[in-house]
This record gives structure tokens, sequence and C-alpha cells, in this order.
């Protein structure tokens, strides 16, 4: 099916992608030590009203979910989708609208979010006028994305194409649903749902944005660039069809296990709880897919720190969507619910998979982009632990510091029939050693991102062996 | 079944990346379809042999911990003597629940002032009883009854009762 000319692809727009990664990725993960270092110990806050916790806080999750994982998966849509298609990108123009709206949108967020403007609707807390901008460039983005498709010299569209189709069909419609509001003034707007409605319309976008948003297009940049770092057959094709459709069909009910014990019909809250355990072997064919491609790889996996990072990021998946339906489990949620075990799941699955496969694909790119090898590659293996290390610290931390208040806030004194623990800032100070752990964890994890900036800088400044891709990137069959 | 690693020979059109031909884990199949019975035996346990509710799980607790620790008899707010005793025990109680709000010196805050002449709910020692166990909640004032048992809130009120009334 492929022509004779030579396709030059469009590889300014992956790098300017990568380079935007890299910086929100950093501001991001700053911001989210600092908030562990509010949480620890308050006067972190500087008395500023623009920087306390409850404005930080969104900017956090903005950044790090619509800046650095969106930023990472657009660099690998580009990057890939491009290659598999055998075609460029359908619109250069598009293409840049879409990496300048998108930042702009994020600059937008980083100004109205300390001010203090917000929708209060967790993840969706951008006022309207940004909400409109977030469309406008995801249309522009989708027609880039299916024109591409539809002017692609391969057919047949790889299992990574439909894990990114996914993703692009499925944000907007999230977005626009939950965001439907009357403006009142050009920074404030009223949902149009009230009550229960507007909460489980919320949660069922909260929770498919986890979804859609962190992730199947994480599943599509795996089926793409673990195989290519580990030079290996995809273990079965029919799982990554099987598991995909069983994903994207179950994941769109599991919402309401964001709303259990509350005034939710119990039907709906059933739905939620059951769909969300049916979740865990769908979610476990991405992660076998993952895992057993590298089989027969493992010796390289103990040299290559991009396979390290594939390993351990795939490994995080496979541990937070087997916790993510134990938690959506009543008994099980009425003692984790507003407690740190649930800080301590969302982070094991978004520095666990996000962080890690975003490592990964960015150390394996930057050599390809910019035919240099990593200007400090030791430092590579040295982000891996840090990482690695840091995630571990932070999870623990959680996970102790959510049992622990979830246990001491349902706590009976066995005489009286009255609550032990009266007084809530007693159960906070409780968990003052785990808001520190969490914060060296935290600080980890960020010093791993800040050298991996650095080496990045150094070597699309110039330093670091030339590098060249291997020329038969075939795997080897067998 | 054991994997056979047959090449599906899609490399051509996957930019090189290739795929085998193996077949689903036994164990996966299992697991994904014991999920699925699961929860369709949860749904019809839960709504329709059980036919419960949260709300039926919710008096049924309630019910039980009426069994074992309701039933404590009623005071006569009326007759309470207000003793140094009292006094003295509701000061730690305040202290630690109540400052945040109303101030170490009763004079108020996010709270009203506790030691003016001017009440919102009645300033007689039943009154405050009153307000401190049922709580104002949309106002903010917190239903402390359920928190503190009648004993202490006796306690706390008839401290907040003396500090006001010394003031007057
Ligand atoms: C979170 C803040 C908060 C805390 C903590 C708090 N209160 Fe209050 N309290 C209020 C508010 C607000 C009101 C006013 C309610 C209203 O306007 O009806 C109030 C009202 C009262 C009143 C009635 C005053 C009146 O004028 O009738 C009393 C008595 C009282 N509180 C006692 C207590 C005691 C005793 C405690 C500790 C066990 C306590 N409060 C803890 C916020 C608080
Ligand atoms: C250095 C790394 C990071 C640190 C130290 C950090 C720290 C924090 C802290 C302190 C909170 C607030 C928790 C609370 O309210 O109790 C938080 C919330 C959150 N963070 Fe991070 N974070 C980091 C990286 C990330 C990344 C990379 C992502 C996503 C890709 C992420 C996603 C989130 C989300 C979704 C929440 C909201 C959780 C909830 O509502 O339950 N974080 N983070
Ligand atoms: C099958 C997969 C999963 C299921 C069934 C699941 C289930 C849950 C449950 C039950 C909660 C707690 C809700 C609460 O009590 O408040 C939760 C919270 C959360 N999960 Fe998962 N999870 C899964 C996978 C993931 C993954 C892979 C990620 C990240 C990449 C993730 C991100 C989050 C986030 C961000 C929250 C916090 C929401 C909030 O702000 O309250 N989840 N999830």
């Amino acid at each position: 099916m492929s022509s004779n000319q030579p396709v030059v692809y469009d590889d300014a727009i992956v790098k300017k992608f990568l380079g935007a990664t890299l910086l929100w990725g950093v501001v991001g993960m700053l911001v989210g030590v600092i908030l562990a270092l509010q949480l620890a110990w308050w006067p972190a806050n500087g008395d500023i009203p623009y920087i306390t916790f409850g404005r930080l806080r969104p900017l956090h999750t903005n950044a790090v979910i619509f800046a650095f994982a969106g930023n990472a998966v657009f660099t690998a849509i580009y990057w890939s989708m491009q290659r598999l298609l055998k075609v460029r990108m359908w619109s250069d123009g598009l293409s840049n609208f879409h990496f300048w709206g998108w930042q702009a949108i994020i600059v937008s967020a980083a100004v109205t979010l300390p001010l203090g403007l917000t929708q209060a609707k967790e993840y969706a807390e951008l006022i309207w006028p940004i909400d409109i901008a977030i469309a406008v460039v995801w249309v522009a983005f989708a027609i880039n994305f299916f024109g591409t498709i539809h002017i692609r010299k391969i057919k047949h569209l790889y299992v990574a194409i439909w894990f990114y189709m996914s993703f692009v069909l499925t944000v907007p419609i999230l977005h626009i649903v939950n965001n439907l509001s009357v403006p009142a003034t050009l920074t404030r707007s009223y949902p149009i749902y009230t009550g229960m409605t507007d909460a489980l319309v919320q949660w069922w976008y909260g929770h498919n944005a986890v979804a859609f948003f962190l992730t199947t297009p994480f599943l599509g940049l795996m089926y793409y660039f673990l195989p290519k770092a580990a030079e290996r057959p995809v273990y079965s094709y029919r799982l990554s069809i099987i598991h995909f459709w069983a994903l994207v069909c179950l994941y769109i009910w599991a919402g309401p296990h964001h709303l259990l014990y509350s005034a939710l019909p119990d039907w709906a809250q059933t739905a939620g709880m059951v769909f969300s355990v049916m979740l865990i072997a769908p979610s476990w064919g991405g992660m076998l897919n993952g895992l057993l491609t590298l089989r027969g790889a493992w010796d390289r996996v103990r040299q290559d720190p991009i396979l390290k990072f594939y390993v351990v990021g795939v490994s995080f998946y496979g541990m937070s969507t087997f916790e993510g339906p134990m938690m959506s489990i009543r008994a099980v949620n009425g003692l984790a619910h507003y407690t740190n075990w649930v800080v301590g799941h969302v982070h094991s699955g978004a520095l666990g998979w996000n962080g890690m496969m975003t490592f990964g694909m960015i150390y394996w790119l930057v050599p390809r982009l910019w035919g240099r090898k990593m200007a400090k590659e030791s430092w590579v293996g040295l982000h891996f632990w840090l990482a690695t290390v840091g995630i571990i610290f932070y999870i623990i931390a959680m996970w102790a510091a959510g049992v622990t208040e979830g246990l001491m806030l349902r706590a009976i004194d066995p005489d009286s029939g009255l609550l032990l623990y009266t007084n809530f800032l007693d159960v906070v100070h409780t968990l003052d050693p785990f808001y520190w752990m969490r914060f060296g964890g935290g600080l980890m994890f960020l010093t791993g991102i800040l050298m991996m900036f650095v080496n990045v800088f150094l070597t699309v400044r110039g330093s670091g062996e030339p590098f060249s891709a291997p020329a038969a990137a075939v795997p080897a069959a067998k | 079944m054991a994997d056979e690693n047959i090449i599906m020979g899609h490399a051509e059109d996957n930019d090189g990346i290739e795929e085998y031909d193996n077949s689903l884990p036994d164990w996966w199949l299992a697991l994904f379809f014991a999920c699925i019975i699961w929860g369709g035996i949860y749904a019809v346990m839960y709504h329709g042999y059980q036919q419960t509710s949260q709300e039926k799980l919710y008096l049924a607790e309630v019910a039980a911990a009426e069994e074992q620790w309701g039933g404590a008899a009623e005071v006569d707010l009326a007759a309470v003597e207000i003793t140094p005793e009292l006094i003295a025990a509701g000061e730690p109680i305040f202290t630690q629940n109540c400052v945040a709000c109303h101030a170490a010196d009763l004079t108020g805050g996010v709270g009203p002032n506790l030691v003016d002449e001017e009440w919102i709910h009645g300033g007689e020692y039943a009154d405050i009883v009153k307000t401190v166990t049922d709580g104002v909640p949309a106002k903010g004032m917190l239903t402390w009854g359920p928190i503190l048992g009648d004993e202490k809130v006796r306690q706390v009120s008839a401290y907040v009762y003396s500090k006001s009334h010394q003031a007057n």
C-alpha cells in the first residue's frame, strides 16, 4: 500500500509538544510538592491568598493532568500516528493551532485559578470562557486527527490508533456535557444541572477523565513505544482488541463509585460498583500485553532504563486498576472515602503509570528527534531510581495515613457509644509523619523530572554523542 | 492454552511493530467472567433477595446503637444545679472544641459573642444546652450532641452559662 515517495513527517510539532510536556511537568509537580509541604506544615502557604492550598490544588491537578499528561499524549500521537499511517499530519496549520491553543489554555488556567476564579467542579474548575476555548481547540485537533486517518497510506489501523481515537472522541463529549452552564458574568456561570444530577454528571465526567485522558491514550502510547523500545512483537493481537472494547464499554458506567453512600439512588451506586469490579480483567489485559511483550527481553530490561520505566509503569497500572475496583466496593469505600487512601490511589496511577510511561517515551524519543544520545546517559538510570523510590514513599505514606484516619474517624467508645476522636484536628495531627514522608517522596520524584529536564536541555543544545536509530526497527520474530 | 507465538504479519502496516496471534490467557478469561458473574449475583442479592437499601442499613445501625447505648434517663435541665465542679469540667471541653469559633474569652469570631446581652437562641441554661446539643448546622454551629454526649454538653454549657452570667 505504501507509495514510493518518501513521506516527510512533521517532527517539529512533536518537539514542541515534548518540550511543553517537560516544562509543565516540572511546574505541575513543583506545585504538588508545595501542596505536600503545606499539608505537613501549613505556614508554607506564606499567608498569601494566591498560593493557599485551596487555590494551588486545582492548579496542580490541571497542570499535571491537562498540561503534563495531555502534552505527553499529544507528543505520542503526533509522533506515532504519522509513522503508523505513513503520512504527514493532514494540516500543519491545525497542528500548530492545537499546540499554541492548548498552551494558551494552560496559561489562562495558571492565571485564573490562583485568582480564585473557579467553577468549583473537580477537574472542571476552569471558567466558562476557557471551557469554550478548550472545545474549539479540541475540535481543531479532532479534525486534524481524523483528517490524517482519512488520508492515511496504511489501511490497517494499529491498536494504538484505536486507543487514541477513543480519547479524541470521548474527551470533548465529557467536557461539553459536564460544563453546560448559563454564564452570568465573564467569570461566573451556573451549571444547568442541580443537586444530585449535577453530582452524577460531574463524576461521570470525573471518572471518565481518568479513563479517557489518563488511561486509554496512555495505553495507545504503550502499544506503540513499548514494543518499539523492546524490539519485541506485541504478545497478543486478540487480547488487544478484546480488552480495548471491554475497557471502553465498561468504563463509561463506573462513575458512581465516586458517590457511594451519597444521596444517589441505590441502584445507580450498585451499577457503578459492579461495573468497576468488572473492569479488573479488561484493565489487566493491557498490563498483560505490556508485560508479556517484554518476555524474552528481560536481559535487556536489566540494562536499559527505558524498559525499566515501562516495566514499573505497566506494573503500577495493574496495581492501581486492582486497587480502584476494590475501593469501589461499598464496604471498602466506606473506609477509604474522605481519606488519603484516595490520594494514594490517584498518585499510584498518576506517578506510576502516567509519569513513568511518559518518562520512558521521552528518553526514547529525544535521541531520535535530535539525533544525539542523551547528554548525561547515567542520569537516566538515576532518574528511574529516584522516581521509583519516590512513588513508593508517596504511596506507602498515603495508605498508612488513609487507613489510620479512616479508622480514627469511625472509632467509637464502647462504653458510651460516642465518637472516640471528636476533634478533627487530633486526627489531622496524627497524620503529620505521613504527610512529611509523602513530601519526601514527592521531592524525590520532582528531583527526577528536573534531572530529565536538564538532561534534555543539554542534549538539545548539542552535547551528547551522535545517535542514529537502528535501521531495521522491525522486531526479531521469535 | 500454550502460547504459540505465531506472527500475525502486520509489521509492514504497524511501522515495524509485529504482533503475535496468541489467544487470551485462560486465567484472564476466567477472571473476566468471574467478575461479571459476581457483579450479577451481588446486584440480585442486594436489591432482589435481601431487598436492602442504604436507608434500611442506616436505620438498622441506628436501632442497634439505640439498643446498646440508648435509654439514658431524661435529665430535667431546670433542676440541674450549676456547681463549680460542673463549670470546671466544662472549661477544657470549651478550650478544645469551641475557641476556634467563639474565642477563648467567648467574645466571638466565626460564631457569635457568648458573653454579651444578646442571645439568638436564648440564654437560659436549658436554652444553651439545647443549642449546643442540636447545633445550628445551617449557620455553621455544629450539632455537638452526638459528638460530645449529653454529659459533656451539660458541662460545657454550664461553663458558657457561668461566663455569660458572671459578665453581666
Ligand atoms: C465552626 C464554628 C463553631 C464552633 C466550633 C462552635 N460554634 Fe457555637 N456557634 C457558631 C455559630 C456560627 C453560631 C451562630 C448560630 C446562629 O447564628 O444561629 C453559634 C452559636 C452558638 C450558641 C448560641 C448563641 C446565641 O446567641 O444563641 C452557643 C451557646 C454556642 N454556639 C456554643 C458553642 C459551644 C459550647 C461550642 C463548643 C462545644 C461551640 N459553640 C462551637 C459556630 C461555632
Ligand atoms: C512530585 C509529584 C507530585 C506531588 C508531590 C503531588 C502532590 C499532591 C498533593 C499534596 C495533592 C493534594 C492531596 C490532598 O488534597 O490531600 C495532590 C492531588 C492530586 N494530584 Fe498530585 N502530586 C504530584 C504529581 C502528580 C501527577 C504527575 C499527577 C497526574 C498525572 C497528579 C494528580 C493529582 C490529582 C488528580 C490530585 C487530586 C486527588 C484527589 O482529589 O483525590 N499529581 N497531589
Ligand atoms: C479499573 C480502574 C479503576 C477503578 C475502578 C478506580 C476506582 C476509583 C475509586 C473507587 C476511587 C475513589 C472514589 C472516592 O471514594 O472518592 C477513585 C479515585 C480516583 N482515581 Fe481511580 N480507579 C481506577 C483506576 C485509576 C487510574 C489508572 C487512575 C490514574 C491514572 C485513577 C485516578 C483516580 C483519581 C484521580 C481519583 C480521585 C478522584 C477524586 O478527586 O476524588 N484511577 N478511583
